[in-house]
Order: C-alpha cells, then structure tokens, then sequence
C-alpha cells in the first residue's frame, strides 16, 4: 500500500496517518503535479508499473488484481528515484518556454530551500506570461504564494494572491475539485462541503491517549478550517455595545501592530458571502508586543447598510504570560446583498489592543481603524 | 497474502476527500503506466517514487486528510 496526498499542509496528514495508525510510505503532492481532479482515488499497478484497475472492486480485488499475473511490458521506462538538479533546470529556462520555467518553478517548490520561495513565484509568473492559458500554472503559483506567506520570507499580501491565482485556475477549469478545495478550505460557510481539519483536536486526544506524543504541525488549522457548512447565512448580535463608538481612543500611528487581510473569495457575488481574514502582528522592528494584562484584542465590524455580518464584535483572548509577541488571527464573514452592483465597497472596521513599545517600554492603548476594501464582482 | 489483502482492505475504508458524485478519474488509463513522478516522502521529506515498488503490486491511495 502506498498514497500520495494532496494537500496545502502535509504535515496536518502526518497527523492523520498517526492517528489512524497507517503506516504505508506517502508521498506529497501539494502542487497537484499528477493533475488529479478528485480525491480519494485508488490505482492497482502491477509490479511492472502498469495501471491495471482503477477504484477497484474491494470484494475482488484478491482474484482481479493480486492473483494475476502480468507479463512484462515490451518497453519498460526507466525512471530515476532522485530529486531533479535545480541548476539544470534553472539553465533549461534560457529556452524561454512555458513548461521550462514551470518545470523550474515545480522543483523549487517541492524541493527547493524556504528562501527559494522567491524565485519560485518569479518563475512561475514567467510561466504565466509565456503561457496564460495554463490552469495548473495559476493553481500552482497560489501554492507557492501560501508556502510563502507561511514562512519567515512572507509578504502582507501572499495570502490574498495565493486566492486570487487559485480562483483564477479554477475560472479556467471549474470541475477541478482540488483546486475548489483550496479555496473553500479557506472559504465561506456557505460554500463549504464539510469542515476540513475539525478531526485535529480529537486525534491529538486519541494519540495522547495511546500513550504517545501527537506529530506536530507547522502552521495550525483555525477558524475557516474548522468551520462546518451553512445553509443560510447566520448573523450574530453583539454581546458587547460598539467599543469606543465615539472614536475617542487614540490612533495607533507609532505602528505597533500592522494588520493584514484577504478575502476569500477575492470578489464576492451579489447574494453570496466571503471570509474576512485578519492577521495583526507586531511590528518586531520596534519590538512592539502585546501586553496580556488588561483586556483582550477587540475587533469591531460596522457592514454598510444591506450587508451582512456574521460578527459585528470579535476578540481575541489574551494568552497567561504577561507579554506575547505572536501573530493574532480573526475571521468572520460578509454577506453581499443580492441588488449590489460589481465594483469595491467599503466596510469599516476597527481593533483595539494595549501593545507596548520595547522590552521595558510604553505600554498604550490604540486603535486602528481597517477600511476592507471588498470587491463585488458580476454573477457568473 | 491474507495479511497483506486485509491491511489494503482496511486501509481503503479510511479514504477521506469527496465522497459525493464527482467526475470519472479520466487521467488514469487502465493499460498505461503510471506517470514517473519522484515527491517527497511524508515521513522525512528523501525522494520517494513509485518506481521503488517495482516487482511489487501495488495499491496507491490518492487521497487528503480532509
């Protein structure tokens, strides 16, 4: 038994292999370079190699597959069991085609260094420019965008990129699953099949339990992630009246914390609904962290009028240890209403926070008012 | 063999991903031969293919953890 995954984060099926306690070599596939379109799928292959069933009867198989004997095909390939040679390749890209530069930018993802991711993205546009009309290119590029937006070489807007090239590969094919996944593991309530990592804590209970450590994960699962479907939109009042609804506090414009957001979708249709994400960070060049003492990270969403908000009020909960100096994430969700006409709507919004300058510095209470610049676009 | 065919069996209960109708897996020809692809292991990232199973049957699981 072997598998092959396809996923954005391969650690998260590390995880799963351990909780199921399977343990058949895999392999990772997180540009999707077989071109699978669905999942799951399973490929009886002979020991030549040669594809002899597939999704096979579980009940025959011992008689179809497993007691036959296939004779060997007159040409066997040879094929190599190694890495490719990223200096070859990057010499083959002066051909100034499509699949060199893909080719290229392929093995860079897969097995380049985290700080190749750069170059990476560089050749896949190339690709693109080359070749605009090649789905997997765009699919791929948005691979390389969110491995990037999870490491240290991160750009404030990888994230939203990443969409936007997923949703620009599956404007080109829409009956490819693995690329709608992408986005709807990412995506709105509404548009979600199922939710995609809520098996996490459960499994890390189960190994625990077993008396054995859970594999870690690289970037953990939250919010959209974990969120189950939705058939209708559902709106949540406030706990809590609007914060500061007089705008009296004062404006973070030392810079303390730097907030990012992406819409997934990229653009929304009338009637249908987005994800907002949010990450605030401190802004390590000031050394500025969060002080954990007072109250916790809130968040305010004021939809323009027809517009929806699943969470007006959100906060983040401040971790025990007096000072923190991690990234803080929020999510929520807008419904777009059905007479709205293509074009960018604002949504203001605003958080506030304590964070403090320095190892010993001013600890200070701000706001800082985040304008979402969400992009209607026409019905399909 | 017994052994072998009630892990592969067992093991094709657990398939995770889409289980509602989705579209034939055209791309897979029964008759040809598997696409030479060299991916990284899950277990320590070392270059894995499925040529390494040469002789062996094999029972490939595509497959995502969600």
């Amino acid at each position: 038994m072997v598998g092959i995954i396809q996923e954005q984060h391969p650690d998260r099926a590390r995880l799963f292999m351990q909780w199921k306690q399977m343990g058949w070599p895999i392999l990772v596939d997180s540009l999707d370079l077989l071109g699978v379109m669905v999942v799951p799928i399973t490929l009886a292959i002979d020991e030549h190699g040669i594809i002899r069933a597939v999704n096979p009867e579980r009940e025959s198989i011992e008689k179809s597959f497993l007691n036959q004997n296939y004779l060997a095909p007159q040409q066997q390939t040879v094929n190599t069991i190694k890495p490719p040679d990223l200096k070859k390749l990057k010499a083959g890209t002066a051909a100034g085609t499509a699949s060199s530069w893909r080719t290229y930018a392929d093995a860079l993802v897969v097995w380049g260094a985290g700080n190749q991711l750069d170059e990476a993205v560089a050749a896949y546009q190339k690709a693109i420019t080359v070749e605009p009309g090649h789905g997997p290119s765009y699919f791929r590029l948005g691979v390389a965008y969110r491995n990037r937006y999870e490491s240290s070489a991160r750009k404030s807007d990888d994230f939203q990129r990443a969409v936007e090239h997923w949703t620009k590969a599956l404007d080109m094919d829409p009956n490819q699953y693995i690329w709608r996944r992408r986005i709807q593991q990412y995506g709105p309530r509404l548009d979600k099949p199922y939710p995609f990592y809520d098996w996490v804590p459960a499994a890390r209970q189960e190994i625990q339990a077993r008396g054995e450590k859970p594999e870690p994960l690289r970037v953990e699962p939250g919010g959209a992630e974990f969120a189950s479907p939705l058939k209708a939109f559902a709106s949540n009042e406030p706990a809590r009246p609007k914060p500061d609804a007089q705008g009296r506090v004062l404006r973070d414009k030392e810079g303390f914390i730097r907030a990012e957001t992406a819409f997934v979708p990229a653009a929304v249709a009338p009637g249908e609904s987005m994800r907002v994400h949010l990450a605030f960070r401190p802004n390590l060049q000031r050394k500025a962290h969060w002080n954990n003492e007072v109250e916790d990270l809130v968040f305010w969403v004021d939809p323009p009028s027809g517009w929806e908000v699943s969470n007006r009020h959100l906060s983040v909960p401040n971790p025990k240890t007096a000072v923190s100096q991690e990234t803080r994430h929020i999510e929520f969700e807008l419904k777009c209403p059905p007479a709205a006409r293509p074009g960018s709507v604002r949504v203001p919004s605003y958080a506030l926070y304590y964070a403090c300058e320095d190892v010993n510095g001013t600890c200070l209470y701000r706001r800082q008012d985040v304008v979402l610049e969400v992009q209607v676009r026409s019905p399909r | 063999m017994r052994s072998f065919l009630l892990f592969t069996l067992a093991a094709m209960t657990i398939s995770v991903g889409d289980t509602v109708a989705k579209p034939p897996s055209a791309e897979f020809k029964v008759g040809e031969p598997f696409p030479s692809l060299v991916l990284p292991s899950l277990a320590d990232g070392k270059p894995l293919s499925l040529a390494q199973f040469r002789g062996e049957k094999v029972i490939l699981h595509i497959f995502a953890s969600w």
